[in-house]
């Protein structure tokens, strides 16, 4: 009996050591559409190799990436000074796609007028400066202010182009929302909300306004992404340890193949040269 | 060999108590010495600028749980009287088979509910900013913990010996006075854990809270209105346990959540012991 007990204590311990040859990336949301889409084809070529996406955000894939429980991180901003101290240099940023982050608002809204805003709007609305539509032309109605979890890379880039500063407060903020899909559902299933989208997210429910500079209305489109003209965008990259293994490496230079470019353009990004 | 077992069990449970309770302590050690203990009594959250105020999420979490409690409390030990005295007996195995099922269902499940159907329908129906505020996490925690006091009230009512109640019948009592002065008095013990086991769960429910709560980190205003968004310690640590690096001030303080969390069910059990309310 007592050796049963001890083989079973025995079994149990040397479980979690069996391991596949196996690929974990996770992190930005934004980022994820891409990388799951290539994984997809990626599995077809590769029946042996366990791959899994997931998000988190970029915030997490620094911290997993850092703590070895991811082998590539997804991340939609630059990291931060914090953050290069922690990877002191141990981790490759490459850059896989182009992106801009849209201001989003619900489909009433835009219809009722509201199909553009300058940046002091956008931020005296996350200030809570402009609370009701009817302020910038839209119906009589209070604004739904959607913040996002501050970790977010694409409120780090919204954050730094309209309020000032990364890391800004945003008091005017009814509610926070976690990754796209959760800030989108909550954009869509509101009839006064705005919130910020990384473009491949947007829908006929969830549109983007134009940004007003100098008197003109620019759009989030993929025109004026690559022309440098739409003011909130950003690069979405990989963070690729340097210590990682072949298969890796591999899938890594598949994301930045002409296959990888084809995927990015098709999820809605632009590809990076 | 099986008085070894058991005892070994009990003192690593027991251990594994202390250990937890340690670590807790261990890991939001440096943001007490840091900051003391004033911060569980500021309300502004901004880990970037070293603001760890803990009272918007610490209200909203008892505020939360303490509504879905007074919700589900007495509709769960009603739906149970009424399964036992009213519903015909061949039915009530069916009834109680359809509780238990409702209690084994994962909260996520619930949350999506809640974001899909609850969220909608306070926000037409009370004509809201959003449907995502502390009543919606309320109300949701009181569906979800609902099952739970209703089966084990149900237990501690089917307990009562049926003599007493024959004898009360012979008394010529009415049902009222049996359910008031023999029923709900005997069963007092099970219900009673009913409710600490349920507490337990709504004040430890992370998903389904973190999606319908709105997860700002703001006081109410007024106090009372549940018609707001709010935050609570499950839902933050949720959200933002990935991102903190471990060590760092920000973890620290998200594992001082944790540890008033803790804290907070501790306090629970003990005020609820059983020799303080005789």
């Amino acid at each position: 009996m007592r050796r049963l007990l001890f083989i079973l204590l025995l079994s149990s311990l040397s479980l979690p050591t069996y391991a596949a040859e196996r690929l974990r990336i996770a992190g930005s949301t934004t980022v994820l559409p891409i990388v799951a889409e290539a994984a997809k084809l990626y599995r077809q070529l590769h029946s042996g190799l366990t791959l899994t996406v997931s998000g988190g955000g970029s915030g997490v894939s620094v911290a997993s990436v850092n703590r070895g429980h991811i082998e590539v991180g997804m991340i939609s901003r630059p990291l931060t000074e914090r953050e290069q101290q922690q990877l002191q240099g141990r981790v490759q940023v490459i850059p896989i796609a182009r992106d801009a982050v849209a201001i989003a608002v619900s489909r009433v809204v835009y219809e009722h007028g509201v199909t553009q805003l300058t940046r002091q709007q956008i931020a005296a609305i996350y200030r809570g400066e402009i609370t009701n539509w009817r302020e910038v032309g839209g119906p009589d109605s209070p604004i739904l202010v959607i913040d996002k979890e501050p970790s977010r890379g694409t409120r780090h880039v919204f954050a730094k182009v309209v309020l000032g500063d990364e890391w800004a407060r945003a008091p005017g903020a009814s509610i926070v929302t976690g990754s796209n899909n959760e800030g989108q559902s909550a954009i869509a299933n509101s009839d006064k909300a705005i919130g910020m989208l990384s473009t491949a997210w947007l829908n006929k429910q969830v549109l983007a306004i134009a940004i007003m500079q100098n008197g003109k209305a620019i759009t989030p489109s993929q025109g004026n992404v690559s022309a440098g003209l739409y003011p909130i965008q950003r690069t979405l990259d990989i963070l690729l340890p340097n210590n990682h293994s072949e298969t890796t490496g591999a899938f890594v230079e598949f994301l930045r193949s002409e296959q990888g470019g084809d995927i990015v353009r098709q999820v809605g990004y632009l590809p990076v040269q | 060999m099986l008085r070894l077992f058991i005892h070994s069990s009990a003192w690593l449970s027991f251990s594994g108590l202390l250990l937890l309770s340690g670590f807790l302590l261990y890991a939001s050690w440096p943001i007490f010495s840091e900051q003391g203990l004033y911060f569980i009594a500021e309300s502004e959250w901004y880990p970037y600028e070293d603001l760890f105020g803990m009272l918007p999420a610490l209200f909203g979490s008892l505020l939360s749980v303490g509504v879905a409690l007074l919700i589900a409390l007495p509709l769960g030990v009603a739906a149970a009287l009424f399964n036992i005295e009213i519903v015909p007996s061949c039915l009530q195995p069916w009834l109680r088979l359809l509780m238990e099922l409702m209690a084994g269902i994962p909260s996520v499940v619930y949350g999506l509910m809640g974001l899909w159907l609850l969220v909608p329908f306070l926000e037409q129906q009370l004509d809201l900013l959003t449907g995502r505020t502390l009543l919606a996490a309320a109300l949701l925690l009181s569906v979800m913990v609902l099952p739970t006091i209703m089966v084990l009230s149900e237990d501690a009512l089917r307990k009562v010996a049926d003599d007493q109640r024959q004898r009360a019948n012979a008394l010529g009592l009415s049902w009222w006075a049996v359910v008031q002065r023999i029923l709900l008095p005997q069963a007092w013990p099970g219900i009673r854990l009913a409710t600490l086991l349920s507490l337990g769960r709504a004040m430890g429910e992370t998903v389904a809270v973190m999606l319908v709560i709105g997860s700002i980190d703001r006081l109410p205003e007024p106090l009372y209105n549940l018609l707001q968004p709010a935050q609570s310690l499950t839902s933050r640590i949720g959200r933002e346990m990935g991102e903190a690096s471990v060590g760092s001030p920000h973890w620290s303080a998200l594992m001082s959540s944790g540890l008033l969390l803790m804290l907070m069910s501790v306090a629970v059990v003990l005020l609820s012991q059983r020799r303080w309310f005789k």
